[in-house]
């Protein structure tokens, strides 16, 4: 399965599934935290691998990522990724700080970045799981901040390179005072997202 | 930064001189080129040099061996495929043992996790194995650690020039 053969149908079913996690995400972000954070879902697309460097603007773009591993009945990865900026300001939101207040990552920010991440992709994995009946499990997150081109070279390698195809979920974390785009990345190998697919029944 | 960031996807170095190595490839040059890859995280640049010509070669490879991989694609991304092909390519007739070597790369990027963390050593290892092989000696590295590097050989002085941003520049 290449992205340009997915069909506006199978596009919007991964759409949804977004959406669905997105939703459950930001209700247990915001148990977590005791303060609401909305998280929205305003773009889904279908790039290829070697292309998500330039997402960023090249592959030495200073990135905060977070990785896990997918165990189950589909192989993978799931790589949540924010920008310098974008990650600086999200700690801020999450700590409910006044925008520009955190100005570096330390040892706490880091796993404030890797809670909240895990939760998402826990969260978008769940949708996907119950939707499509699969069991998905993820491994412990881990956390880099790093060169972008390095960080993607050690996603693909891990799921054995055969991930030709990166499903990109825009995804808006928004409260009273900011709002901050960060990207997940869901790597599948090729035949399990035909294994998704067909379990939505949009094959 | 919004959605707008999704649109910018071209990269490009504006130096016609430098010659990109992609992840997973090598290339071949002479002076006045310069060989320059991007963003090592557990992969292993290996730059080769030949004083008398100022020629060289940069590879960015991601695995030891073809055994850890059935996907298909170029098998240049093995150090045990890609370093015999690039000295036989730098070397083109002379004998490989006047080549000498420098290394950059093969760092563990993500740090709680054991299984990814060690494939850059084992790319090391195997690299470092396969130039022995071939007599080619290691005269400088900047390996391991845990954080990205990017490199460009000049082909003038063989020096290799290393940017990270953990500790800026560094020139092996």
């Amino acid at each position: 399965m290449k992205a340009e053969d997915l069909s506006v149908l199978q596009i919007d079913a991964l759409r949804e599934l977004g959406s669905i996690g997105a939703g459950h995400a930001a209700t247990a972000l915001s148990q977590m935290l005791n303060h609401a954070v909305d998280i929205t879902v305003p773009e889904i697309k279908l790039v290829p691998v070697s292309d998500v460097p330039m997402v960023f603007g090249g592959p030495e773009t200073l990135v905060g990522a977070v990785y896990t591993r997918l165990l189950g009945d589909v192989s993978g990865g799931m790589l949540f990724i924010a920008p310098r900026a974008a990650m600086l300001a999200l700690i801020d939101l999450l700590r409910n700080r006044e925008p520009g207040t955190t100005k570096s990552m330390n040892a706490d920010e880091e796993a404030l970045a890797t809670h909240a991440a895990s939760i998402l992709t826990a969260a978008y994995l769940s949708a996907i799981s119950r939707m499509a009946d699969l069991s998905l499990l993820p491994s412990a997150p881990a956390f880099a901040f790093d060169m972008m081109g390095a960080i993607l070279e050690v996603a693909t390698m891990d799921i054995g390179m055969k991930a030709d195809t990166a499903i990109l979920v825009l995804t808006s974390f928004v409260d009273e005072r900011a709002v901050v785009d960060a990207v997940l990345f869901y790597l599948p190998d090729p035949d399990s997202l035909d294994i998704i697919l067909g379990r939505l029944g949009i094959v | 930064m919004s959605t707008g960031f999704l649109s910018g996807l071209s990269w490009g170095d504006p130096d016609a001189n430098v010659i990109h190595v992609g992840t997973g490839e090598f290339a071949v040059a002479e002076h006045p080129a310069i060989l320059m890859t991007p963003a090592l995280g557990s992969c292993v640049g290996v730059a080769l040099w030949d004083a008398f010509r100022h020629r060289g070669g940069l590879a960015h490879v991601m695995l030891p061996t073809p055994s850890e991989s059935n996907a298909e694609g170029n098998r240049d991304r093995f150090a045990s495929v890609a370093i015999p092909h690039m000295v036989n390519a730098v070397a083109d007739g002379v004998a490989p043992r006047r080549l000498v070597a420098k290394l950059v790369g093969g760092a563990a990027m993500f740090k709680s996790d054991s299984n990814l963390s060690n494939v850059g050593e084992r790319n090391l290892e195997e690299v470092r194995h396969q130039l022995d092989l071939l007599r080619i000696p290691v005269l400088a590295e900047d390996t391991g650690g845990s954080y990205a590097r990017t490199v460009e050989l000049r082909l003038d002085t063989g020096l290799l020039v290393v940017r990270s941003y953990m500790y800026g520049i560094r020139e092996l």
